[in-house]
This record gives C-alpha cells, sequence and structure tokens, in this order.
C-alpha cells in the first residue's frame, strides 16, 4: 500500500512506463508523484498549481524525460516536466470554458502530443513543438454537452516494414476515440492538412458514455475498443482493419449500475471493468472469441458472500 | 498482496459463485467506488467517487493505494534456484526436440522429466533447511508450508510421469506405482508400515524379475493367478484360524480391502490404499482400469467422513488420464505458474495435448508459458529468463516479448545494453530505437553529450543527433574546445545521419587538420563547410572568424579564387542581417562587437587577396 496522504478524494492514480514511479491526484488539488521501487514509498512531488479537484494524470513516454499531464475542474490541463531533479510546471493550457475530464498522450511514435476532453464538449489536442512551445488544435463540439473521455489508437506503421531512410518520419495515421455526453463514441483520424476530422460514430449506448479505451496492440489485424456507460453496458468493438472501417460491437455485460471506467492491462490480454457497485472485475477473452469475467477485486469489509452476490449472473 | 488467480478461468467459463474475490481493506462506504489502473506489472486500486462534483463531501476517504502484485512468488529467493535451472531444463528441451526420434525418444523425455522433479527435490531439500533455521515461528510455518507445497507438486509430477510420459504397459505399471508410494509415502515409515508395504513387495519384486526378463505378462499373470488361488484355500481351509494376525494377514494378501482399511492408520492416505489393494488384487492392472480402482479407493478410504482435497481432485485426474483436468486443477490450486507451464510444455512435447479435446490443443502450452513468463518480467534480474520462454512461443511471444520488453527500467547503462542486444539479436528494430532514444534523452538532461551522441546514433534519430550536436557547438562556442572528442573523432560514416551532426564531424576536421598545421587542406575544408551549405548560417561568423589565422599567416594559404569566395560568404551574410534600431546598449555593443569583427575580416580577405593574386601572378609569369 501506498500511503498518499492526500487531503480528500482521490480520483486517479497511474504507475510510469517502468513500474517505478506512481502519479495520483486528488480533489485536494494536489498531484503528487512517489518513488515506489523495492516497495517502498517516498514522496518525490507535490505539485500545486490546480483550483479544483485534479480528475487524472497521465505519463509521457519515457524517451521524452519525465513528463506528467493533468486535468482538473478548474478548466485547466498542466504539464508537469522534471528537471534537474525537481518537478515543475512546463505548460498551462487554458483553453477550456468547462472541466477538463481526461487526459491521454498519444503513442510515443507521432511525437509529444496530448488529447484532452472536457465537458464543454470540444477536445483540445496539445503538440509539443519544441523550445517550449506547444501547439494547440481544438475539435469544438466533438460531442454535445461534454466529452468524459479520450483514448488514442495504438501507431501502426503504414504500408511496408521496410527501413525507413533516417531522418524521415514514417506517415502515421493518427487516430483516438472519444466518448461523451451524447452517447456516442467517435473515432477521429488526422487529415494530411493537419485537422482533425470526424471518422465514426459507434452507436450502442443508451446513456453517456464515461469511459473508452483502446486496447494496445498484439500484433493482431484486429483493432478492439472498450466502452461503458451510465447505462451500466460495456462494449468491445472490434474492427477487422483489412475490410477497412467497420466496426461491431460486442456487449461485455450490463451490470446492474453505472459503470465508470475500463482499462485495459499492458499486454491487452485482461480488461478492467470498474462499476458502481463496489467491485473491479477483471475479464479477459477465451479462445473461442467469447468474453469471460475471471475475476474480482471488491473493495470493503463485510462478509464475501454480501459483496459476491450483488449484480451476480452467469457469464457467457 | 498476492493475486494468484489471475487467467486461470480462460479454461473454463466461470459463474460469479466462483469467482476468486479478492477484498480490498478500507472504508466500506456505500458512497464510494473504487478507481483502478493497470501498471506494467501490477494493479492500483484506491477508493474514490467517480460522480464528479466540484464540492468534495466531507467524508473521511481513504488515502491509501493498494497495489496489487500478481506473481510474488518471483521474489523468493528460494525458488528462484528452480526458476533458473528450470529454465536451463526448459531451453535444452526445445533445442533438442528435433533429434527426439524413434525409440529413444520415450527414454529421453523420461529423463527431461527426471531432470524436473530433481530440481524440485533440490528446492525442498533447500527451503527444509530456510525453514528449519528460520527466526520466527511464523515464517518458519510459512516456509513449511512451501515445503509441502513443494513435494505436492513433486508428487503430481512424478505420478505424470508414470501415466502419460512413461506409459508403463499393465505389468510394470504397478511397480512404478510402487515406487512412487514409496518415495512419497513411506518416508513417513513405520516398522508395520514396512510389513505391509515392502515386506511382501520384495517376495513379489524377485516374482516379477527385473525389468528385461523374458517372461511375458500372461506368464506372470499365471503365476500370480495360482499364487493367489493358493492363498485363498489357505484361507478357507481355515488354516490360519488360530492366529487371528495370520488371517488378516492373508486376507489382506488377498486384496481384501475390509481387511485393508482396518490398518487404516498404516495407510498415510488413499493412494498409499490404491496401490497396496492392487498389489494384492491386481497386480497387473490395465491403465484402462486404473481409474475404478482409483475411484473406489479414494471414496472406502475417506469413508464419507471427508471430502477430497484439492491434491486428491488432481491425483484422480490423473488416474482418469484427463490431462486437461489435471492442467486446471494445478492451476487453480497453485499461486504460480512454474508448475503447469513446464509440465504441460513437456507433456506437449510427448505430443500428448494433441491426442485429447482439441479445444486448446498446444494453444494451452502457449498460454501457460506466457503466463509464466509475463511473471518472470516482474523480477528485476529474472526477466531475462521469461525472454527464453517468449522465444519458443510461436504465436504471440514475439509481440509479448515486444511489449515487456520495452518496461525493463533501465538504471544501468549495463542493463541497457542488455536488454538492446536481445532486441537486436531478435531484430526488433522498432524496441531498440525506442530504448536508444530514452537513453539519448536522459543523457541529455544529466548533461553527458557524449553519450547522447552515441545514443542517438544508435537510434538512427536524426532529430536528436541534430540537437545533441547542437549543443556541442554551443559547448564549443562558449568553452571553445570540444568535450568528447574521440567520439567525435570516430564518427565514421554514422555522420551522415544528421546535417548538423556531419558539421559537427567536419568541424572537428578542421580544428584537427589545423592541429596538424596541414593548413592548405584546413583551408579548403574551411571554406566548403559554408559553401556546400552543411553548416548553420548562424555559425557562418565563427568559421570567418576561425579562418582569420589563416588569413594573417606568412605564406598565402587561400587562393585567390578562395578568397573571393570567403568574400561572397561574408557579403551574403552581413546583407542578410536586419539593421539593429535598437536603443538598448547592450544590442550596441554587440553590434559595435560585429561590426569591427566584420571590417577585420573585410581588411584580412582583402589583403589576403592582394597576396594571392601577386603569387599567383609571378607563378604564372615564371
Amino acid at each position: 500500500t501506498v500511503d498518499t496522504s492526500h487531503e480528500d478524494m482521490i480520483h486517479d492514480a497511474q504507475m510510469d512506463y517502468y513500474g517505478t514511479r506512481l502519479a495520483t491526484c486528488s480533489s485536494d488539488r494536489s498531484v503528487k508523484i512517489f518513488d515506489v521501487r523495492n516497495g517502498g514509498q517516498i514522496l518525490i512531488a507535490d505539485l500545486r498549481g490546480h483550483e479544483g479537484p485534479v480528475w487524472q494524470v497521465a505519463w509521457a513516454h519515457p524517451m521524452y524525460g519525465n513528463i506528467l499531464a493533468s486535468c482538473s475542474y478548474d478548466r485547466k490541463v498542466i504539464i508537469w516536466r522534471e528537471e534537474n531533479g525537481t518537478w515543475e510546471k512546463s505548460h498551462e493550457h487554458a483553453g477550456h470554458d468547462s472541466s477538463v475530464n481526461s487526459v491521454c498522450w498519444a503513442p510515443h511514435d507521432y511525437g509529444l502530443i496530448l488529447a484532452c476532453g472536457s465537458s464543454d464538449g470540444a477536445i483540445s489536442l496539445l503538440t509539443y513543438t519544441g523550445e517550449g512551445q506547444w501547439e494547440v488544435k481544438k475539435i469544438n463540439n466533438a460531442h454535445t454537452i461534454g466529452c468524459n473521455a479520450v483514448s488514442w489508437a495504438p501507431a501502426v506503421i503504414p504500408g511496408s516494414l521496410i527501413d525507413q531512410p533516417s531522418g524521415q518520419k514514417p506517415n502515421y495515421i493518427k487516430k483516438f476515440a472519444s466518448g461523451g455526453c451524447d452517447n456516442l463514441i467517435k473515432l477521429w483520424k488526422e487529415e494530411e492538412d493537419g485537422q482533425w476530422k470526424e471518422e465514426q460514430k459507434l452507436e450502442a449506448h443508451s446513456d453517456w458514455v464515461r469511459d473508452v479505451a483502446w486496447a494496445p496492440s498484439i500484433g493482431l489485424p484486429t483493432s478492439t475498443i472498450a466502452s461503458c456507460s451510465q447505462d451500466g453496458r460495456v462494449f468491445i468493438w472490434t474492427c477487422d482493419d483489412a475490410s477497412g472501417n467497420t466496426w461491431s460491437p460486442k456487449l461485455l455485460h450490463k451490470f446492474n449500475d453505472v459503470v465508470w471506467h475500463v482499462s485495459w492491462s499492458i499486454t491487452a490480454n485482461i480488461l478492467a471493468v470498474s462499476g458502481g457497485d463496489n467491485k473491479v472485475t477483471l475479464w479477459k477473452e477465451s479462445v473461442d472469441g467469447q468474453w469471460v469475467c475471471i475475476s474480482d477485486v471488491n473493495k470493503g469489509q463485510g462478509s464475501v458472500s454480501a459483496s459476491v452476490t450483488e449484480g451476480q449472473q452467469n457469464e457467457q | 498482496m498476492g493475486f494468484h488467480q489471475f487467467g486461470q478461468a480462460c479454461l473454463e467459463l466461470l459463474t460469479l459463485d466462483d469467482l476468486p474475490t479478492l477484498l480490498i481493506p478500507g472504508v466500506n462506504s456505500k458512497k464510494h467506488q473504487m478507481c483502478f489502473d493497470w501498471g506494467p506489472g501490477e494493479m492500483l486500486v484506491c477508493e474514490t467517487s467517480f460522480n464528479k462534483k466540484e464540492k468534495s463531501e466531507m467524508v473521511p476517504s481513504c488515502p491509501f493505494i493498494y497495489i496489487i502484485r500478481k506473481d510474488v512468488d518471483v521474489y523468493s529467493q528460494v525458488l528462484r534456484k528452480l526458476f533458473n535451472e528450470s529454465h536451463g531444463i526448459f531451453v535444452g528441451l526445445q533445442r533438442i526436440e528435433e533429434e527426439l526420434t524413434g525409440k529413444s525418444r520415450k527414454s529421453q523425455l523420461v529423463r527431461v522429466s527426471k531432470n524436473y522433479r530433481s530440481v524440485i527435490r533440490a528446492c525442498m531439500e533447500e527451503m527444509h533447511q530456510v525453514a528449519i533455521a528460520a527466526k520466527d515461528p511464523a515464517s518458519g510455518r510459512q516456509f513449511s508450508s512451501q515445503v509441502s507445497i513443494l513435494s505436492a507438486m513433486e508428487l503430481i509430477w512424478n505420478l505424470c510421469e508414470i501415466l502419460f510420459i512413461e506409459v508403463a504397459p499393465a505389468g510394470p505399471l504397478l511397480l512404478h506405482l510402487l515406487d512412487w508410494v514409496r518415495l512419497h509415502v513411506c518416508e513417513v515409515d513405520s516398522l508395520s508400515a514396512d510389513v505391509l508395504g515392502s515386506e511382501n513387495p520384495s517376495k513379489h519384486e524377485s516374482f516379477w524379475n527385473l525389468p528385461g526378463n523374458t517372461q511375458t505378462l500372461t506368464e506372470l499373470e499365471l503365476k500370480w493367478q495360482h499364487w493367489h488361488e493358493e492363498c485363498e484355500r489357505y484361507l478357507q481351509d481355515c488354516t490360519f484360524a488360530s492366529n487371528p494376525h495370520l488371517e488378516s494377514l492373508c486376507k489382506i494378501m488377498l486384496g481384501d480391502e475390509a481387511a485393508l482399511l482396518e490398518q487404516k492408520e498404516l495407510l498415510s492416505n488413499w493412494y498409499h490404499f490404491l496401490v497396496t489393494r492392487l498389489l494384492y488384487s491386481n497386480p497387473t492392472v490395465k491403465p484402462i482400469d486404473l481409474q475404478y480402482y482409483a475411484q473406489s479407493s479414494l471414496d472406502l478410504f475417506l469413508g464419507g467422513e471427508s471430502s477430497p482435497e484439492p491434491l486428491d481432485n488432481i491425483l484422480m485426474a490423473a488416474f482418469e488420464f484427463d490431462i486437461h483436468q489435471v492442467i486446471k486443477e494445478c492451476s487453480i490450486a497453485l499461486s504460480n505458474w512454474w508448475f503447469v507451464a513446464h509440465l504441460t510444455d513437456l507433456l506437449d512435447h510427448c505430443k500428448l495435448l494433441q491426442s485429447h479435446n482439441l479445444y486448446f490443443g498446444s494453444n494451452m502450452r502457449e498460454f501457460l508459458l506466457l503466463e509464466y513468463a509475463s511473471g518472470l518480467f516482474a523480477h528485476p534480474s529474472l526477466w531475462q529468463l521469461g525472454v527464453d520462454y517468449f522465444d519458443y512461443c510461436p504465436e504471440l511471444g514475439r509481440v509479448s516479448l515486444e511489449l515487456h520488453i520495452e518496461r525493463i527500467p533501465l538504471n544501468t547503462e549495463q542493463k541497457a545494453l542488455k536488454v538492446l542486444r536481445i532486441c537486436e539479436q531478435r531484430q526488433m528494430t522498432e524496441q531498440v530505437r525506442s530504448i536508444c532514444k530514452i537513453l539519448a534523452m536522459k543523457a541529455v538532461r544529466n548533461n553527458r553529450l557524449g553519450s547522447a551522441l552515441s545514443w542517438s546514433i544508435r537510434a538512427k534519430d536524426a532529430a536528436f543527433a541534430t540537437l545533441v550536436s547542437d549543443r556541442f557547438l554551443r559547448d564549443y562556442c562558449e568553452r571553445g574546445c570540444f568535450s568528447d572528442l574521440d567520439l567525435i573523432d570516430n564518427l565514421g560514416p554514422a555522420m551522415m545521419l544528421s546535417d548538423r551532426l556531419t558539421f559537427l564531424g567536419k568541424y572537428r576536421e578542421f580544428h584537427r587538420v589545423y592541429g596538424e598545421k596541414r593548413f592548405a587542406d584546413a583551408a579548403s575544408l574551411l571554406l566548403s563547410l559554408m559553401t556546400s551549405q552543411i553548416a548553420p548560417r548562424s555559425f557562418w561568423m565563427t568559421l570567418l572568424t576561425d579562418a582569420l589565422p589563416l588569413l594573417e599567416q606568412k605564406q598565402v594559404i587561400f587562393s585567390a579564387e578562395q578568397t573571393y569566395e570567403l568574400m561572397q560568404c561574408l557579403e551574403d551574410l552581413t546583407s542578410g542581417k536586419p539593421v539593429h534600431g535598437g536603443s538598448d546598449t547592450q544590442q550596441c555593443q554587440d553590434d559595435d562587437i560585429e561590426t569591427t569583427k566584420v571590417e577585420m575580416l573585410r581588411l584580412a580577405l582583402a589583403r589576403n587577396l592582394a597576396r594571392a593574386i601577386v603569387r599567383e601572378g609571378s607563378l604564372e609569369g615564371s
């Protein structure tokens, strides 16, 4: 366990790329970073700068240095960086009119790019251009009422796999998914002129989409996205890349309560789902393509039977 | 915290009833939920409220974050030896696969199996020593329980070896089982157990003769039949009526279950009972019939008083020759994947998995190996073993390795090089590139420019190479000298990676050539740096200033033509400059310095031109 000593509710905790550092954020407006090697905990930084509850944190890829992004109810996105052993605010983005709910770094192959989803319905994309400068692109009205989650597609090298001549960047097709209060999941693609266009709309939920998570690539030609919603449903969307753009949803499970959060394990074989019923369930795809619940992580005292009886159903 | 039930249900669909549940201690409030995320090797869980409100409710919340790791066994000191040595056996088995043919195949596979078992026993022995030496009773108990687990593992493996790998036919099967029981059960020998267990078998062993005898099974069976009938006759004739002991002994020798059960306390468990029973009632039992005896032995022994334990179920599955069930039950019962991964791999080599229910086939082998190897990656040094396991998983091994290897913390240069070597050997160019970039970035942040440069060259990262070269050049301007000369001097073809890098290399070469007093060469090089456009404009002033000493030499170095070119460069440079109209005094001072420099250059160039023309003129003339 790590005692974060946050004075208020914790909203997110993220391990860095190597599992050596832990970043947490809370309603107490702070972002904390701990060194958790060898089972210990050492507070490295207590970052203040937000003026409201901080909803999410995200670590950038280590090739860019030690960089952490955070987003908050105060409508701001702050990028923190470690220079010479100390953590400082490196950049602040205040381009939203409402709470920023989600931040997600793009695959490192694309450069240092951050996607931010906000309750004002817009999604902004911050691209680092060097010398402390960030370029901003904004997608207004991405989702009516608000955008709750953003998640990038893994980088896929297009075309053949021959080595690109040095100095030349391969032409990646950048895509990400967003989920919003319009009950939709939208897939966005960057056009040649650098503008972002809505490529697909995935409809299946009957209430606000709370989270989307694009599964890491495991070398198979299919793409997979998990989505969860206020309507208690979790869908697994798959697209056979060979055919192009048809996404088909499969209902993972219908829970009795809001499903807030979905997240893929690093090797994409286990999906963790957090429900309103105090449980985190873990799902894995079995050989015949069915999704199977493999475990339960449950919080709280009380007898095991009490917590297990909630929402008990057969898995198929 | 251990979380060992990950993934085993891939083998079967489970209802929520069966789900293993891990309880996290914490405030049990109905208002809050659990937030979680994945780390590279673990899972983070904490209490939170997903309902985003600005005002947080003034309810005390739990500030703890729980880190759940699933492969805690990896950190055990004693088990490490098990992992290391079994790794060697595993790799050896994969390599000799092609050579395993014909008759020798089976015996070689049996030998591999025995190797695995001896490793388990060695580990058990060591764990036992640790348990005895333990300082506090709690850890002593923990180690002891580990010993029992290892012992159970060896027991199961041994049985699997007999039934599945050795595939003993009807006759010798019982002999093997006798050995098995004697080895594992009769270790707690008492004299009476000896009477029951060993005395008669030794009589029987001479009866069977040693392996390699020429008696056929039927002959043996016939002999045994005669002997059995003789015993029965004795019993019926009440020959032993006077001596109840002898009578019960005779009954036992006839395989009478009731008589055997009377001696229950001497039989430590049902499989001891089973083997003993078989010995007396059906020593030539065929493998197919084994399961019926096994089931009834279990039932009789337990006598309805207790229910079978996990170990019993596993052994029963083995007697039923249900390999999949054995593997499944072991996966559930054991806390790490070591056992099932290695056993399944071995059975796959025996070509046993295909012959069964083909739902999983050799995919199961791969699945288990992947799980085991992933667990190894959580460990700071055992990850290297994991690499080999991934190598032998044809479907998802490579991509799993790619994902895992990038996440290894590169704390030391040594470790980084090791990781890179592994990636390069497998042509994982993307990973090599990304790792080199990470290391280059780290080096730059620690101001180790030479290191940064060599990493960016290895990563073939032109952009980064340019960045580092710029830093080098900037350093030179500030300090007047280069760091890491060795590296820059020996760039070789790598220099071509980026223009800036090429410039850096060539510029350094200029200095070297100048130092060797090869002025003419130095001069041409310097000029070419500007005319070929590889020098950044910002650096031209420095280059021209570098030309000054060459222009001031007694002998004429730059030819007339070269001087014209230099003048051209100077004019290009000065004409391109915007007029500084600032009132800033510093700016004015800078301007002054600039102007002075330019004037000096113009003067030097003019003088040189004059001398060059004269010299060339006179040479031509004479």
